[in-house]
């Protein structure tokens, strides 16, 4: 059993890869432009698994028909050749004993995981990783501020979450703002952790890879009393004006005022790319 | 039918709203998650290519047309990854299938620790990133291929370069090739199943660990030693470490960072990031001996802090 290990691995993740690309749920896990690679590396994964099994199930029906007892397949024998009729744990020398019960107990880990793959349902990163990771703490779109100089009405009420983050990065300037209105602005709600009353980040994650390396980036809103109205982590819709920001404990110099605020169902895309 | 067994419940499953976790172990799962599926693609061609070296292509073909000097050799070997763009993880079976086809062990280290690098999507993907900006990308591909070939050099001083395997992959190495299947699918199909078992425990546990510290381990402490010409090499080889993400994208991954770190430690990151990290270190695991890769992340480790520096202090 210890060779098929790695099929029953393969096989597993292989297979939730599919149902993830399937149900549009393989974005919460990697960026766009891999998705087509990912899914035709595990068609042939599968491929491969699904003829290792049929040759091992011909092998052992020939086998039974024709081998002389004693006789190893070789597919079916431990991945260091060694010869199971002589391998009695008995006789093993102490580390390759200890270095087989290693193998077996990162196996069972792997084991255990996969199934947790299995049959946890499939979620983006959470609030937890934005306030560990620092909200904008690389918000550095450079080409937003210019971009924004020259952009129409039509073209900032399409501002995501990355656009507004990169623009407050590098300005403060109110004038700036004065025609510019957030509308519709989408991501998930994250607490300001100077002022968690009265101020929340609405939230996006930036992937270029996959969640590895999810950048959190948000834009602040003053909302008193938020908190008893959006759950941490719930999807919000704001729109607004951007004013500075009325919070003395916050460091945030200019947030969003909010004409409305509305909950919103998860996007099917949760992140930016 | 299992597969379609663990569909259909994958399919079931998913309906349950969410999982009842806290959210750092929630992340947790996601982060492991997305390194395994990120990670697939990569492995499976990895292996798939180690199966077209060892089964299909000639008898020492390969070994025939290298150059017969050792240095040449191993030079030519480094760039092996211009023709093979496979990222870190993915090089690991094919390394394997190197040293099964008789390649030597010093001569495997070269071609994996200088594959992921001297590629033609990480040579775009950088460029991409940084131009030439502050000689980053000059810095990482000179980089990159003068650690392979000191590292090899090192190694290939060894009396015993067997002995830097471990014992079971040795082992593996020994056994005699009339015991294997006759036919070439029979053989791949045998290989398939070899390199499974090996690699995908590893994976996954190099995964979950990956995950664990990244929940667990400060962002911003990491960032704070960004403007230290020492520190921040340091601090870039810590998050270099503990991201584990794939050579093909990680100039885009730090290229956020690249205003409040200074160059070397970038160069620092982008070359010592696709040879030592928590993912490799566990992959690597499965071919090379432990007391190996201490040294080779030590050696390493030196080299592209002192590479990160000179480029801090010349840039």
């Amino acid at each position: 059993m210890q060779a098929w290990r790695g099929i029953a691995l393969i096989g597993a993740i292989s297979a939730v890869a599919l149902w993830l690309a399937a149900s549009g749920q393989l974005v919460l896990y990697i960026h766009p432009r891999y998705v087509l690679f990912t899914v035709a590396m595990a068609v042939i994964a599968l491929v491969l698994v699904v003829a290792a099994i049929a040759a091992r199930a011909v092998g052992q029906r020939r086998d039974a028909v024709r081998r002389p007892s004693g006789t190893v397949d070789l597919l079916a024998a431990p991945v260091d050749g060694r010869d199971h009729a002589h391998d009695h744990h008995d006789h093993e020398p102490l580390p390759r004993r200890r270095e087989r019960a290693l193998g077996l107990t990162a196996a069972g880990i792997a084991g255990l995981f996969v199934i947790g793959m299995v049959v946890l349902p499939p979620a983006t990163l959470s609030t937890a990783t934005a306030e560990q990771r620092e909200i904008n703490a690389t918000a550095a779109d450079v080409q937003a501020l210019d971009e924004a100089q020259s952009a129409d009405a039509a073209a900032v009420a399409r501002f995501t979450v990355r656009e507004w983050a990169g623009i407050l990065r590098q300005t403060t300037d109110l004038g700036f703002f004065a025609d510019k209105p957030v509308t519709g602005l989408l991501g998930f709600v994250s607490p300001d952790g100077d002022d968690p009353e009265n101020v929340f980040y609405v939230s996006r994650f930036s992937i270029t890879c996959c969640a590895v390396d999810a950048q959190p980036l948000g834009v602040p809103v003053h909302l008193p009393g938020w908190q008893e109205r959006f759950p941490i982590d719930s999807w919000v819709e704001v729109s607004g004006d951007f004013v500075a920001n009325p919070s003395a404990q916050s460091r945030q110099p200019i947030v969003i005022e909010p004409t409305g605020v509305e909950a919103v169902e998860q996007p099917r895309e949760p992140y930016l790319f | 039918m299992g597969i379609l067994a663990i569909i259909g419940l994958r399919a079931v499953t998913a309906e349950g709203g969410d999982a009842p976790l806290p959210d750092a172990a929630q992340d947790l799962i996601t982060l492991a998650t997305s390194v395994i599926i990120e990670s697939l693609p990569f492995i499976v061609l990895g292996i798939a290519l180690s199966i077209l070296v060892q089964v299909w292509i000639p008898e020492d073909w390969l070994l025939r047309i290298l150059p017969r000097n050792p240095w040449g050799r191993r030079a030519v070997i480094s760039l092996f990854g211009m023709f093979l763009p496979v990222c870190e993880c993915g090089n690991v079976p094919l390394a394997r299938g190197l040293v099964r086809k008789g390649f030597t062990v010093p001569e495997s280290m070269v071609f994996l620790l200088a594959a992921p690098i001297l590629n033609p999507v990480t040579i775009l993907t950088t460029h991409a990133a940084f131009g030439f900006d502050d000689g980053i990308l000059v810095a990482r591909l000179l980089g990159g291929f003068l650690i392979a070939n000191v590292l090899g050099w090192l190694f290939s001083q060894h009396p015993e370069p067997e002995s830097l395997l471990t014992e079971r992959f040795a082992a593996e190495c020994r056994v005699d090739d009339a015991a294997a299947p006759r036919t070439r699918a029979a053989q791949t199909l045998d290989l398939f199943v070899r390199e499974t078992s090996i690699l995908m425990p590893a994976l996954v546990i190099g995964a979950v660990v990956a995950g664990a510290i990244q929940v667990a381990v400060p962002r911003d402490v990491l960032v704070a030693l960004g403007s230290d010409p020492l520190f921040s090499v340091l601090a870039m080889m810590v998050l270099a470490f503990v991201i584990s993400v794939c050579s093909n994208v990680d100039a885009f991954f730090i290229l956020p960072f690249a205003s409040t770190f200074l160059p070397g430690s970038i160069v620092t990151f982008l070359v010592f990031g696709p040879i030592i990290d928590i993912k490799m270190l566990a992959l690597m695991r499965t071919t090379y001996s432990t007391r190996t890769l201490v040294q080779l992340t030590a050696v390493v480790g030196l080299l592209s802090a002192a590479l990160g520096l000179v480029v801090n202090y010349v840039a």
